[in-house]
């Protein structure tokens, strides 16, 4: 029954091949609400999974499973161009460090905020990309570079996005990779270590294909500011609730 | 393989020729401000920016939405721009039957970006659908023949292969090469940055690098074969010949695929053409290179990537292969070309990716049938948008839907041709504005003679800079203010204290034939202090390999100190930086030719003090145990006239061999021998100026600006330069007109010159009387502060010291005025009422402050350039942005005067105004980007980052504010007030300068004093015109001296 529940939680947290049904998911669905949904269901679905059964008799081949998913999505990263695409490769690249951190034996209030706090920048993601397509037709990087002197505010977001992507300071996602990296058998953090340094790639390219350089592509409308404040309110809480659990409060 | 030497010169002289459109590029410690398409010069103005345009990628012309701004500004002329439009509409009569001349203004003053859109699938049946909301046809427009057709014409023959490659495969090949080929020139051209030295490089470029390619271990894993490229040929051209031809480049297309090599990077190849040409220049003579070797290292890198490309990822390796493969896969080629290109559809750009990384056919097809109407569809509507768009705009929304397919067509096609020529259209209307407003300040007529002499006549630079500080003078006190060429039409090549080369001082059309030489007068000390030696200690230890390791631990904190003072209070910093270290000596110049007999006794001087210090090298001896006879006796000896033991033997007891082989050292070693010494004597016989040439070029100096009579007690001879710190640009916003260096030399040489008693009897000879106190006297203006200090005050004869502290008032209120009105354009927040002392304090602050990116505008703004007397522009605000040359026509009948002003400065003015010009319009293209992002390169250039291409051009911070252009890019007005007859045959006698006004490089009016026309030529005629009016200020007449009996 444990393995069952095991392999099943490989589809929700996803881990490579198992992780193709989410990403299939995530580039089928075209409604953005449904997709944010699946963004934050997907990976609590497997949370829950493996909070049922029991990861240690399996502990050294998931471990090393789930590194070599991180890896795995953290270079596809740098291959993709369409920004949902690269949101749901990030993910996939997240999730997996959550059965690292399952191994180390958090609390079940620890596992579902780290889960929260790493799913944070792809769902941010998910909104630059929605952001992108209204005004461009499509958020594929490369086609229309230099977005930073003509929609400064867009561009603003993109930047904050991408950085709580590469997993910087103060975004849930930094904080997260340390607690994960805490208890990580040497092999391990270098695995991570790595992935980390893959979204760091992955994240410049992506704000040097869309923010900086030269200007190019239609004339587009900014974001308001009104949505700008919003945005900007959802990173300050992200960012606080980060905090406050990696803090202890909660 | 060997090369026909036939065949070898006809490659030499076709990379000859295509370098022929790269301009020059100078090192930077001498910036020359130059027209980034000089080569393009014999072209009309229209024609080469659209050449331009094609070779460097570059726009010539503003973006319609800055003109935009700068209409709304009234920087620009609204009539003009009907006119203009007026005129473009008669020859589009289809655009007339539907109301063009509404349109056309409304598409230029309202419509940011173009109206016709790129349709590449599209047809004009589709625009007329879209536009008349008809469904939208779910046809593929073309074939998969008419596609691959298409992508051929995209890959003609002279496009390197690997641009294919990238657009098809998104390789980056061409990224990787420029990389390579940079790291080449950095390690070749250093000229004393780097700490290790590329090896051979006396061998010449391609020899060098060969040698060391060859057996570059790097190169090799990465799977570059180069060695089996060398293999082919010893020479460059040899190598160039084989890469063609394995390539499959037919032969007829060779020029245009090297024109393409060398553009794209035109920066290292400017430099490369124009360090293969110099004459004199050390690094060149030491370490050859030509573009034949940069060519020739570019073809081996590019043949050895492609190769590797192909070999790995199964592409195309040479024409052929590409041939097969478009024939063979055109669908996704096309896909391809569309995706890399950046042409594709955004809500097709996944689909088209993953399809073409799969490369199955039947999905391509698939694809390719979805795609393709998608396209046609999506081009049809976008163009159908844009016209509605701008009918709407105009006010008349049905215009473009009323029409029918033909006529829509028709009327696309001559909407296209409008925009394709409206950057001239813009120009032009910004050149009425300026025209207008400069015209209509001058003054025609002449104030009444003067009575007496002024306090002083001060000879300035005809830089736009010295326009502010000449108004200032002559505004406070009684000094009257000439324009002249800033090396006062004197070509000088300087042998600067300390320093072994030659610095040519004049415009870099000129070849100076006399040399001068600077010596210390020897009256202050030139021991090294402790200062001196711990800085140099430092210098040592940051160049050095390994030092920095434990440098940086050990004594990194002085550094720290140092960078605190700069940055925190760099004013004060500074001068406690003066006051420690020693200052440069006080110098002479060797001006007056030397006789034979006094070179041969300069020689013979010299070769004394070498004898001496080479007997305490090699003996130990000192000089007091040696007396001058021994030391004649050597010198004869060591140049063969003495046979014999010597006294210095007999004294010091050589045997006849050690004799000999001291004598043999002297020769070798010490160059003691008659063939250098020949050689010492004929570097001395260029040394200084004959008499009759010191006359002459006082003469034509005085003459040129109509300074003939009525000399005061000072004239002040003032050349100019810059001072910044941290600032590679520095050379930049020195004298132009002395080669990119400070003008002080030059005001010293002729000051020297005018100041002599010969010269002057000669010159009264000739009917220009120099009265007996009038003093010629140097001084530097300091552009960056507005501080004029006066030079070579120990010569100054003492009844004319009394008059120092007036003359030295004089020069600091109108430093002080100046700034204050500078101040306005480089922090226009300042309040204007600031008083000028504090004014100039923060003014002079930019002459010491390294983080200051903008010390001052420069030349920013030039727009004039005024060929006339002063009273023209006397009293009159030009705002810093007019070149002013004065000159009298009265005294110049033949027209010479005028000719050789039309040679030299107006043709550098125009260079500085094209550089301005296409540096402002096209940042990245034509200048040379942020300064943020710069590091000096091989001390001679600045790169952006760690790797780019030498940046030419002005960087944005000169020609830019807030990423706006803050230069009005417009081209040089001329101005010359002369008899119409006598200044068209001037210009007409000048073939270069004819050339450039025929073809529209130079704006050129005349305006003729006699009969008070105005004459301009447009559209290839001289045209007459009225003048336009405008309120001139009155000036109150300053005060005046007597004239000395």
């Amino acid at each position: 029954m444990s393995g069952l529940l095991i392999i099943l939680a490989a589809f929700f947290l996803p881990l490579f091949p198992a992780s193709l049904v989410f990403n299939r998911l995530a580039a089928g669905i075209q409604n953005p609400l449904a997709r944010l949904a699946l963004f934050i269901v997907w990976p609590q679905i497997g949370v829950f999974l493996i909070l049922w059964g029991d990861l240690a008799p399996a502990g050294p081949v998931l471990a090393t499973w789930a590194t070599l998913s991180a890896i795995f999505y953290a270079f596809r990263m740098l291959t993709v161009r369409e920004v949902g695409r690269w949101a749901a490769m990030l993910a996939s690249s997240a999730w997996p460090l959550v059965w690292l951190f399952a191994m180390q034996g958090p609390t079940e209030a620890d596992l579902i905020a780290f889960t929260l706090a790493i799913t944070a920048a792809p769902v941010l993601m998910l909104l630059v990309r929605d952001a992108l397509a209204r005004r461009l037709e499509a958020a594929y990087t490369g086609l229309h570079g230099g977005l930073a002197r003509d929609l400064p505010r867009l561009s603003g977001v993109i930047v904050i996005a991408t950085l709580a992507a590469m997993a910087l300071p103060l975004f849930p996602g930094f904080f997260a990779l340390l607690a994960v990296l805490g208890g990580a058998t040497l092999g391990v953090a270098i695995g991570i270590l790595l992935t980390w340094l893959l979204w760091s790639w992955a994240g410049a390219r992506l704000l040097q294909a869309t923010v900086f350089g030269p200007r190019s592509g239609p004339i587009a409308a900014d974001l308001p500011v009104s949505t700008t404040w919003l945005v900007a309110g959802l990173v300050v809480v992200i960012v606080a609730a980060g905090l406050l659990w990696t803090g202890g409060a909660v | 393989m060997t090369l026909p030497l036939g065949r070898g010169l006809k490659i030499r002289s076709m990379v000859h020729m295509a370098a022929e459109p790269i301009p020059n590029f100078w090192p930077m410690r001498t910036f020359i401000h130059h027209n980034p398409l000089h080569g393009l010069e014999d072209l009309p103005f229209p024609d080469a920016v659209e050449q331009g345009e094609a070779l460097f990628h570059g726009r010539g012309f503003l973006p319609r939405a800055d003109y935009q701004r700068l209409l709304a500004e009234g920087r620009l002329d609204r009539d003009t721009i009907e006119e203009r439009v007026a005129e473009a509409l008669a020859e589009r009569p289809a655009l007339q039957e539907i109301g063009g001349q509404d349109l056309l203004c409304t598409l230029l003053t309202e419509r940011r970006e173009p109206v016709v859109t790129k349709r590449t699938v599209a047809d004009v049946h589709d625009v007329a659908g879209a536009l008349q909301g008809r469904p939208p046809s779910d046809q593929a427009p073309m074939d998969v023949e008419t596609l691959a057709d298409r992508l051929r014409g995209c890959f003609p023959a002279e496009r390197p292969l690997y641009e294919a490659l990238d657009l098809l495969f998104d390789t980056r090949i061409g990224e990787t090469l420029d990389e390579l080929l940079i790291k080449t020139c950095l390690d070749f051209f250093d000229e004393g940055q780097s700490a290790w030295k590329m090896p051979g490089r006396e061998q010449g470029l391609f020899t060098a690098w060969s040698a060391l390619a060859r057996r570059n271990l790097r190169l090799f894993l990465r799977g570059l074969h180069i060695k089996r490229i060398l293999v082919q040929s010893e020479t460059p051209e040899g190598i160039i010949a084989y890469i063609l031809d394995e390539l499959g480049i037919p032969e007829d297309v060779w020029q245009d695929l090297i024109v393409r090599e060398l553009t794209h990077m035109h920066g290292w190849a400017g430099f490369i053409r124009w360090r293969s040409t110099a004459s004199r220049y050390y690094w060149s003579e030491e370490y050859p290179a030509d573009l034949v070797d940069f060519l020739a290292i570019r073809l081996v890198l590019a043949l050895a990537l492609i190769r590797e490309h192909a070999r790995r990822q199964k592409m195309p390796g040479n024409r052929a292969e590409l041939e097969a493969l478009i024939t063979e896969r055109p669908a996704e080629c096309y896909l391809r070309h569309e995706l890399f290109t950046g042409g594709v559809l955004p809500t097709h750009a996944e689909a088209v990716e993953d399809v073409v990384a799969r490369g199955r056919p039947a999905e391509v097809a698939a694809v390719l049938a979805r795609y393709l109407p998608a396209k046609r569809r999506a081009e049809g509507e976008r163009q159908a948008l844009a016209l509605d768009d701008l009918a709407q705009l105009a006010g008349a929304p049905s215009t473009f839907r009323e029409l029918d397919e033909e006529r829509l067509a028709t009327v696309l096609d001559e909407l296209a041709a409008f925009e394709k020529r409206e950057g001239m259209l813009w120009l032009e209307a910004m050149e009425a504005t300026y025209r207008r407003s400069m015209l209509g300040k001058l003054r025609l007529t002449p104030p009444e003679p003067r009575e007496k002499r002024p306090f002083a006549q001060m000879l300035f630079c005809i830089d736009v800079r010295s326009e502010r500080i000449r108004r200032q003078l002559e505004t406070i006190g009684d000094y009257q203010t000439y324009g002249i060429a800033g090396f006062f039409g004197v070509p000088v090549s300087l042998i600067a204290l300390g320093k072994g080369s030659e610095d040519h001082l004049c415009p870099v059309v000129v070849t100076p034939k006399n040399l001068v030489l600077e010596v210390a007068t020897g009256a202050e000390k030139i021991d090294t202090d402790l200062y001196s030696s711990a800085e140099h200690l430092l210098h040592d230890l940051k160049h050095s390999v390994l030092s920095p390791y434990f440098t940086v631990e050990a004594i990194g904190l002085l550094f720290g100190f140092d960078m605190i003072g700069k940055t925190v209070a760099p004013s004060a910093y500074n001068r406690w930086r003066h006051k420690i270290e020693s200052g440069k000596p006080s110098t002479r110049l060797m001006v007056d030719k030397l006789t034979r007999e006094q070179a041969d006794s300069v020689v013979r001087a010299l070769q004394r003090v070498i004898i001496v210090r080479a007997i305490h090298q090699e003996f130990g001896i000192e000089r007091e145990s040696i007396t001058d006879a021994m030391i004649r006796e050597l010198r004869e000896a060591a140049m063969e006239n003495h046979v014999g033991q010597t006294a210095f033997a007999r004294d010091f007891a050589l045997s006849e061999s050690a004799e000999s082989k001291f004598i043999r050292t002297l020769q070798d070693d010490y160059r003691i021998n008659r063939s250098y010494a020949q050689m010492q004597l004929e570097r001395l016989g260029r040394i200084g100026f004959s008499l009759d040439e010191q006359t002459y070029f006082v003469a034509q100096a005085l003459r040129s600006i109509g300074l003939t009579e009525q000399f005061s007690r000072f004239v002040i001879l003032t050349g100019h330069g810059s001072q910044s710190d941290n600032n590679p640009y520095e050379s930049a916003l020195d004298c132009g007109a002395c080669g990119g260096s400070h003008g002080l030399v030059s005001a010293r040489v002729l000051a020297h010159m005018g100041n002599k008693p010969e010269v002057r009897r000669r010159l009264r000879e000739q009917g220009i009387d120099i009265p007996d106190d009038a003093w010629f006297l140097p001084a530097f203006h300091n552009t960056t502060s507005d501080e004029i200090r006066l030079h070579d005050l120990d010569l100054l004869p003492a009844s004319h010291l009394v008059y120092l502290e007036r003359l030295r008032n004089g020069l600091r209120a109108a430093m002080r005025r100046t700034a204050a009105e500078r101040l306005q354009t480089l922090e226009p927040e300042t309040d204007p009422t600031l008083d000028a002392v504090k004014a100039a304090r923060r003014i002079q602050r930019n002459t010491v402050d390294w983080t200051q990116v903008r010390p001052e505008w420069g030349l920013a703004r030039n727009a004039g350039f005024i060929i006339g007397r002063r009273h023209l522009t006397e009293a009159t605000d030009l705002a810093g942005r007019t070149f002013l040359q004065s000159y009298d026509y009265r005294v110049d009948p033949k027209g010479r005067l005028l000719e050789s002003i039309l040679t030299g400065p107006l043709v550098v003015g125009q260079w500085i105004n094209m550089e301005h010009y296409f540096s402002a319009v096209d940042n990245e293209h034509y200048g040379s980007g942020s300064k943020a992002y710069h590091n000096v390169a091989c001390r001679l250039g600045v790169i952006t980052g760690n790797l780019s291409d030498l940046r030419t051009g002005l960087p944005s911070q000169t020609v830019l504010f807030d990423g706006l252009p803050y230069h009005d890019p417009i081209r040089l007005l001329t101005v010359i007030e002369a008899p119409f007859e006598h200044a068209r045959t001037a210009i007409d006698g000048v073939s270069k300068v004819k050339s450039l006004v025929a073809n529209g490089w130079v704006l050129c009016v005349i305006l003729d004093p006699e009969t008070g026309r105005l004459h301009r030529f447009v559209d290839g005629e001289w045209r007459e015109e009225a003048l336009p009016s405008a309120d001139i200020e009155a000036t109150d007449q300053p005060d005046a001296e007597e004239i000395p009996a």
